[in-house]
């Protein structure tokens, strides 16, 4: 049987584990905290620009396999969904958090927003927004905001969502907002065919397909900021599916790479793992899997030793970067390369999102013996939700045999 | 320049008269000042105090260029003192008045400058505590703390930051202002007097109106709002040019010379970290000798500033990686923490220098001047040309004199008496923080901003409890706080309402706030409220061109965070 490493535990880490136990490889999973997953909003892109229109692509097998076990997600096949956000656009995604509204088959209807004194949830504005957003006027969707208090105690009032969400983990809890949302719809009066809440629908599973089964009509949460509960959600679901696949999780940090010998692994404690090969997920700026490092010099005359490029990746791994194709070389500036050159934030093509590792095919480092890497720690792959699942699925696909 | 006498002077030969517009006009006034940064808001506060009826038009947003992008203080100038006596003492004059109008708006910034070891240092010691002895006789015009020197142990023990040889140093006190609210304050006391003030509004056309005399001639102003397209045509018997380093573009509009406003543009950046790094400013020199400091300022740290010949878009004005590397290399040489400081920000504006051919930057004078264009053949009409924020009100005065007398108008400047909006009195923050069950730090921000007006954001809220909501936590802004700086002070967009409360300049960039904001100002404003998203785009697209330039580690994996989030939330495309 061989062993697999898996460092990093975000979607992409957790793909490769999945694949890599459904393989029957016996599989470690090292898990250095919270990451680019963990943050994300709950909507499954596979496109960093989703405003370009596009239709549905079939799911990589491997994909589909990783999203089943999760069961926490909703690819269709057919089209894509539309989500809502808090920010107030309604925009397509190729999949979502279960929890999260599809607005896809709707239209010429009302969808209610709860009204309610919450600092962070302006029913009102909100519901003026997305009903001026294009799928919507398309559609003639109409947001209506209603009152109804959906917070029942003092202190729910300056809570974080993903907190609010744990509170309606309780069914009798979900069971109170359940009535609250049938007033609503009876003060409405008229037809309501959707019912668009803040992300607050549970945190251990989630409760939108519940309330929805209650009240007859589609269910669901808005998109979330970073560090809602969608986050939380997937590492309840990670969890699960790990312990149902047999992976075993180490909660630690991983300093090294044994530069020999192959797939062994040094822990910020000084253990070590052994085993046949590793796959690194460790995520990129967000995740901590890749550093932007400008360069170390203040001045001519104190030019650091060990000059660098203006990235590197964090675990001590002997592994060069790449963009475009190419290794990243030493910038020609003792000060590090401007980071305006590279690091323009709106263009899809800066530096900042294509620096990485360079990986073949199946995800396998070039150059190096069983090293894979996932994610957004490799090079020239867009950086987004499915994308890491499948080159997470790839790499662990191939480490297993 | 201004002829002593107040008389016009005569037009030079081949001097034409401006071309005659006789279309219709939508309103009157006895002035139209044209530039909406602390000249223009200056002078319409000081004319509106005087009864006298002003319009006037901003291309951008009140305090957009040098005003609002300045090193944040009513300094006295001491940089000036050896080559400009006069700037040094209008300068501390006026810092004086301005801390009676708007008290909520100053804060002490005690300087420190610590000088090298070595004989060569001691030498400049003495040098610097005879210069700072010579400042002195200033600092009682602006309520300022006399210089004390420093031994090397008293020194570190004041700022444990400062490393290196040290033969001692100096101090020396300093007030710190928000220079774009000094602008919105003065064009809202304007306003309430009488004013109307027309910001994103740009003029296309300066040109005489039909009939009357030739020397006192009327004015037609056309310009146009470049949010709505909406043109206004206004009438005036003045006009007033103030629209800083744009001066020589503005004047270009009427036909006038254009050389006689010509002004050197120098640009200055600064960065901003995220915290304050020290307990007082630090003032050293950069590579090639020149002054930079670094303060703590209102909730951050700021370093500055570059001074360089620009020749870009001053609509368009930001910093590049190199002058942030200038800044923070200089600013390492005795502060060496701020290299792993993390910058959230950088910002940058051009100043209005007086023209010399010849010179370098440095030597440039900062003295202001009031060209009259009689001499082109157009009686009452005015440039003004220089200046800087900590004598801005007496720059204001000067202008507005010139003004009152070409009308007739016996009234006397009263700016330096009368406070501005909210500076009658500073209410106790931590008394509102306790009362209305806000944070202490949200409370100090809000009277910071608002002195006694703060009680009307307050008094908002408590009608509307959903307006405590914080938008902007970094800062923190509340709802009330950005719904009021729309209706009350001119904001009409989410870089306005920025520009107003600093909502969005925090470590986060704006992630959490900038669509929330753009929601706010389009339902007060019944926009579109895809409008206001679009605001929103904008708004964070230019943050993060401002901000990258300065990016470090820290700050770059935010940046990811950001960006993603972006992506996910607002979108980087219209949804037209």
């Amino acid at each position: 049987m061989r062993r697999v490493t898996v460092v990093g535990s975000g979607i992409a880490g957790t793909a490769a584990a999945i694949v890599a136990a459904s393989r029957g490889a016996e599989v470690t999973l090292i898990d250095g905290g919270v990451g680019a997953t963990v943050l994300a909003p709950g909507a499954l892109d596979d496109d960093a620009l989703w405003t370009h229109a596009r239709g549905a692509r079939a799911l990589h097998p491997l994909v589909a396999l990783v999203l089943e076990k999760l069961a926490a997600y909703h690819v269709p096949d057919a089209v894509p969904v539309v989500v809502a956000t808090a920010a107030g656009i309604v925009r397509p995604a190729r999949g979502r958090d279960r929890a999260v509204l599809d607005l896809s088959a709707l239209s010429e209807t009302t969808v209610l927003v709860p009204r309610m004194d919450q600092p962070t949830w302006d029913g009102a504005a909100l519901a003026r927004t997305w009903s001026d957003a294009r799928f919507a006027r398309e559609r003639r969707l109409a947001f209506v905001a209603i009152p109804a208090q959906l917070t029942r105690l003092v202190d729910e009032r300056d809570l974080p969502d993903a907190d609010l969400a744990e509170r309606h983990d309780a069914p009798e809890r979900l069971a109170w907002m359940g009535s609250q949302i049938e007033d609503a719809i009876r003060r409405a009066g008229g037809p309501v065919g959707a019912v668009l809440l803040p992300s607050w629908l549970g945190i251990e599973r989630e409760r939108a397909g519940a309330l929805s089964d209650r009240l007859g009509i589609p269910c669901g949460e808005a998109l979330s900021s970073p560090g809602g509960p969608s986050g939380l959600r997937f590492e309840r679901a990670r969890n699960r599916s790990l312990t149902a696949a047999r992976v075993q999780v180490t909660r630690a940090r991983v300093t090294r790479l044994a530069a020999s010998g192959g797939a062994r692994v040094e822990l910020e404690s000084g253990a070590t793992i052994e085993g046949d090969a590793v796959v690194l997920a460790t995520g990129g700026l967000v995740g901590g899997g890749l550093e932007y490092t400008p360069g170390g010099a203040v001045s001519a005359a104190a030019v650091p030793p060990g000059a660098r490029p203006t990235f590197h990746v964090t675990i001590d791994a002997g592994l060069t970067l790449s963009a475009f194709g190419r290794s990243m070389e030493l910038p020609g500036s003792l000060f590090g390369a401007p980071p305006e050159t590279h690091a323009w934030p709106f263009a899809a093509d800066s530096l900042l999102e294509h620096a990485g590792v360079a990986v073949d095919e199946d995800g396998k480092v070039r150059g190096l013996g069983r090293i894979y890497a996932a994610g957004e720690l490799v090079a020239d792959r867009p950086r987004t939700w499915l994308d890491a699942a499948l080159s997470g699925a790839r790499a662990g696909a191939r480490a297993a045999t | 320049m201004t002829a002593a006498n107040g008389a016009s002077p005569a037009p030079d030969e081949g001097a034409r008269p401006l071309p005659v517009d006789d279309g219709a006009t939508d309103a009157a006034a006895d002035v139209v000042i044209i530039g909406g940064g602390v000249n223009g808001t200056g002078v319409a506060r000081d004319l509106a105090l005087r009864g006298l009826k002003v319009i006037l038009f901003e291309r951008n947003d009140l305090a957009f260029g040098a005003s609002g992008n300045s090193s944040g203080m009513i300094h006295g100038g001491p940089r000036y003192l050896l080559s400009t006596p006069s700037v040094t003492k209008s300068s501390c004059i006026d810092s004086g008045y301005i801390q009676q109008i708007a008290p909520n708006l100053l804060f002490r910034i005690p300087f420190l400058v610590p000088l090298p070891g070595g004989p060569r240092g001691k030498i400049t010691l003495e040098l610097y505590d005879a210069f700072f002895r010579a400042y002195d006789d200033y600092q009682p015009l602006k309520r300022g703390k006399l210089h004390t020197r420093l031994d090397p142990s008293e020194l570190s023990r004041l700022e444990p930051g400062i490393t290196g040889a040290v033969s001692g140093g100096v101090t020396f006190d300093e007030w710190g202002v928000d220079g774009g609210r000094l602008c919105v304050l003065n064009a809202v006391d304007a306003r309430e007097r009488g004013a109307t003030i027309h910001v994103h509004s740009t003029v296309e056309r300066i040109a005489r109106a039909p009939g009357g005399h030739p020397d006192r001639p009327e004015y037609v102003v056309v310009a146009h709002d470049v949010l709505t397209q909406k043109r206004t045509r206004v009438r005036a018997s003045v006009v007033v040019n103030a629209t800083g380093a744009w001066a020589p573009i503005t004047a270009a509009l009427g036909g006038l010379s254009t050389k006689r406003v010509r002004v050197r543009p120098a640009k200055g950046i600064h960065v901003v970290f995220d915290r304050r790094l020290s307990n007082y400013g630090v003032m050293t020199d950069a590579i090639d000798g020149r002054q930079i400091f670094i303060e703590p300022w209102q909730n951050m740290s700021v370093i500055g500033t570059t001074d360089d010949d620009y020749y870009g878009d001053l609509d368009d004005v930001s910093a590049t990686s190199d002058e942030v590397r200038y800044l923070v290399q200089g600013i390492a040489q005795v502060f060496p923490a701020v290299r792993q400081a993390r910058a959230i920000g950088t910002y940058a504006g051009v100043r209005p220098t007086l023209y010399e051919y010849g010179k370098n930057e440095d030597g440039l004078s900062r003295e202001h001047a009031v060209v009259d264009h009689a001499r082109d053949g157009a009686p009452r009409v005015y440039s003004m040309i220089g200046g800087k924020l900590a004598s801005y009100r007496i720059f204001a005065e000067e202008m507005s004199d010139r003004v009152a007398r070409d009308l007739s108008s016996a009234s006397e400047c009263t700016t330096h008496k009368k406070p501005l909006p909210g500076g009658d009195r500073v209410p106790d923050a931590l008394a509102i923080a306790r009362e209305h069950t806000i944070t202490p730090v949200a409370a100090r921000r809000l009277v910071y901003r608002h002195g006694s007006r703060a009680l009307r954001i307050l008094a908002r809220m408590q009608r509307k409890p959903r307006e405590r909501a914080l938008v902007c936590d970094c800062e923190p802004v509340s709802e009330a706080e950005v719904r009021h700086s729309v209706l009350e002070e001119m904001a009409r967009t989410v870089d306005d309402v920025s520009r107003r409360t600093r909502l969005g300049l925090g470590a986060c960039g704006g992630m959490r706030c900038a669509a929330r904001c753009g929601q706010i100002v389009a339902e007060e404003l019944r926009l579109a409220p895809r409008e206001g998203l679009s605001q929103a785009r904008r708004f964070l697209e230019r943050q993060a061109k401002m901000r990258v330039v300065a990016m470090g580690p820290d700050q770059a994996r935010q940046e990811a965070l950001a960006l993603a989030h972006l992506r996910s939330s607002l979108g980087t495309k219209e949804d037209a």
